[in-house]
């Protein structure tokens, strides 16, 4: 079990997620402003803050950059805020995810499991190898057969992705909500054009597979390829 | 402007110069024949006085007045004789003689002789013999003696006038055009969206007024532009906390059926929202001069799709315009409406289904970009229409590429093609 601080002005949100992350086995406390979200942060020592930005007192990337000149507790910024700048921002600031509002409980849930996984075990992120493919999440490196191959960060989040579980169907509805972070698109043959793409960069098409296996309505997975 | 000022300068200072110019060079010169008259009178003078006192010593005394003058000095003498350079007894010389019977009286007077020079007369009264004239020519030559001259002065002072004048006016002109050349300058690049820009007022009082307006200007579209980014942030704010809050409720619902239902609709509630947040971003997005090439962006997404197309076995025809064609769009919106309508076709046809993509100019300018296909054909009822495209979309991404098509001044138009399939026509204004 984890404790969870939620710091979040609307009373609506804080809430649900008191309800919805108590659900899913989270001992979850929380602070509807800035300064008693740093107050309970201190005092109680939870393991994962999620943080919205909009908070009445005090910007959330403020609060954020106190909490990392005191604390290393992992924080997922869940706000309303989307555009590129507030993201960076938040990341650059020591934020660990990031997730735009409206999100699922399902979703804030997973993100939460992972941060966590990833703050209990650093070493979690080891190079990934399936058959001669090589992929390197720290340093963003893919080698195939003992050759660099260069990708798009899109690209590179894809295969990176996929690379984690290999031989598992993975769909492009979940594909667009982790790699994408757009939980409610629907343009799939973003999916599939980036697929293509990178079939192209891995030395195989869509007729002669080797790693990348489309599997009919269902998704798509990567595998080593047959000898 | 500063050549228009010139021209004026130069116009007004040339009329001014002429007006005094013209009559001085007329007095110069009446004064050069009024001199040399002058002197011609005195030097006879003593030769009137003394005409009737020499006797047979006369002729030597006209010489020698003749020698001094170096002008021809003749002596009517009232017997008729004539001493000195002979000349005829004129109608001049009979006039200044006078006539008693007639009661006309003896006067002295010049006048001009057909050479350009002039004679002057001068009567001799109270001799025995009668009345004798004393007559003296000035050349033409003496009475301009000198003219040219003062008139060539004249000349170059006008010029040296002129000169000046127009020297003035230059530095006049730069000391005005300066500051309207940085005011001009300053507005150009608010225009081009460099809100930064400011001018530093100067020059005249109405000039430096104009500069400090246009820096009041810029600085409130800077305001405006940040209150307008700060509405769009709240709106952000205000619209998706509430759906959060209602799509974390829903997850809470007990009913399976229910709670995938309205998942669903807040789903669909959440992309609406997306798209009007983006909508009420573009001018912050688009900036002052929205604008980009459209064959660079259409040219780069259509490669970008292209692999899609060979992965499902379709025959792509891809025909653009040489460019640039410029249109009123960033490069990121026109490029996600290429996306947008080659996704449809992708997503809306079989696999194998060959269509083409030309990119066109407009005779207004701007671009017309036209993707057609082969495949099945629009289904009914309005595709454009949100949530009723019935092929499996929101019909969200058709909405998001006719409000770029409308904000560009263009249009967005679906008909079905010549051979069964769906024809796409984007029509795109030019920058403005």
């Amino acid at each position: 079990m984890a404790h969870v601080l939620v710091v979040e002005d609307d009373p609506s949100i804080r809430t649900a997620l008191n309800r919805t992350l108590g659900e899913r086995g989270h001992a979850v406390s929380s602070a509807p402003d800035a300064m008693s979200g740093l107050r309970e942060a201190l005092d109680n020592r939870p393991d994962l803050v999620v943080l919205d930005l909009g908070l009445p007192d005090l910007d959330g990337s403020e609060l954020l950059r106190m909490l990392r000149a005191v604390s290393a507790v992992p924080v997922i910024v869940a706000t309303a805020r989307d555009d590129d700048a507030s993201v960076v921002r938040a990341l650059d600031a020591g934020a660990d995810d990031y997730v735009v509002k409206p999100y699922s409980a399902e979703t804030l849930d997973a993100r939460i499991r992972a941060v966590l996984r990833r703050a209990s075990s650093p070493d979690e992120e080891q190079p990934l190898v399936v058959g001669g493919l090589y992929v390197d999440p720290r340093s963003r490196v893919v080698t195939v057969d003992g050759q660099t191959v260069e990708l798009s960060p899109r690209e590179f989040d894809l295969l990176a992705y996929l690379a984690a579980r290999p031989g598992q169907v993975v769909s492009k509805r979940e594909l667009l909500t982790e790699v994408w972070r757009l939980p409610y698109g629907g343009a799939d043959k973003t999916v599939d054009v980036h697929l293509s793409w990178l079939r192209r960069k891995l030395g195989e098409n869509a007729q002669e597979p080797r790693y990348l296996v489309s599997v009919r309505g269902v998704g798509v997975k990567l595998v080593e390829p047959a000898a | 402007m500063r050549r228009q000022i010139l021209i004026t300068v130069a116009a007004s200072t040339l009329l001014v110069l002429l007006a005094f110019l013209i009559p001085l060079a007329w007095l110069v010169r009446a004064s050069a024949a009024d001199r040399a008259s002058s002197e011609a009178t005195l030097g006879v003078q003593p030769l009137t006085s003394t005409v009737g006192l020499l006797g047979a010593g006369l002729p030597g005394v006209v010489a020698d007045t003749q020698e001094q003058l170096g002008e021809p000095v003749t002596v009517f003498l009232g017997n008729g004789q004539v001493v000195g350079t002979p000349r005829p007894v004129t109608d001049s010389v009979r006039l200044a003689r006078g006539d008693v019977a007639n009661r006309v009286a003896p006067r002295a007077f010049s006048a001009n002789l057909p050479d350009g020079g002039r004679e002057i007369l001068i009567p001799v009264v109270g001799l025995d013999a009668g009345t004798a004239v004393v007559r003296v020519e000035v050349p033409a030559a003496k009475l301009t003696d000198g003219v040219a001259t003062a008139w060539w002065v004249l000349g170059g002072l006008g010029v040296s006038l002129l000169a000046l004048a127009l020297l003035v006016a230059d530095r006049l002109a730069r000391s005005y055009l300066g500051p309207v050349l940085a005011l001009t300058d300053t507005a150009a690049l608010l225009g081009a969206g460099e809100l930064s820009a400011r001018v530093v007022p100067s020059g005249p009082p109405e000039v430096t007024a104009a500069g400090r307006a246009l820096n009041r200007l810029g600085s409130r579209i800077g305001d405006l532009l940040t209150a307008e980014r700060e509405a769009a942030a709240d709106l952000s704010h205000r619209l998706r906390t509430p759906v959060a809050a209602l799509r974390l409720d829903v997850d809470g619902l007990s009913d399976p059926e229910d709670r995938e239902r309205m998942a669903r609709d807040v789903a669909e509630l959440s992309r609406a929202i997306d798209q009007l947040i983006a909508e009420a971003r573009r001018p912050i997005r688009e900036g002052m001069v929205p604008a980009c090439d459209a064959t660079a962006v259409v040219g780069a997404r259509v490669a970008f799709w292209r692999v899609l197309a060979e992965d499902t076995d379709r025959e792509l025809t891809v025909s653009v315009a040489p460019g640039p064609l410029r249109v009123r769009l960033v490069p990121g919106d026109l490029a996600d409406a290429v996306d947008a309508l080659l996704g449809n076709v992708f997503a809306h046809t079989p696999d194998g289904t060959s269509f083409r993509v030309v990119l066109s100019s407009r005779a207004g300018g701007g671009a017309r970009l036209v993707i057609e296909d082969t495949g099945p054909g629009l289904p009914g009822g309005d595709v454009m229409s949100r949530g009723e495209s019935g092929a499996g979309s929101t019909g969200l991404g058709l909405d998001i590429v006719r409000r770029s098509a409308e904000a560009s001044g263009g249009s967005l138009a679906l008909v079905p093609a010549h051979d069964g399939g769906t024809r796409v026509v984007l029509e795109l204004g030019p920058p403005s």
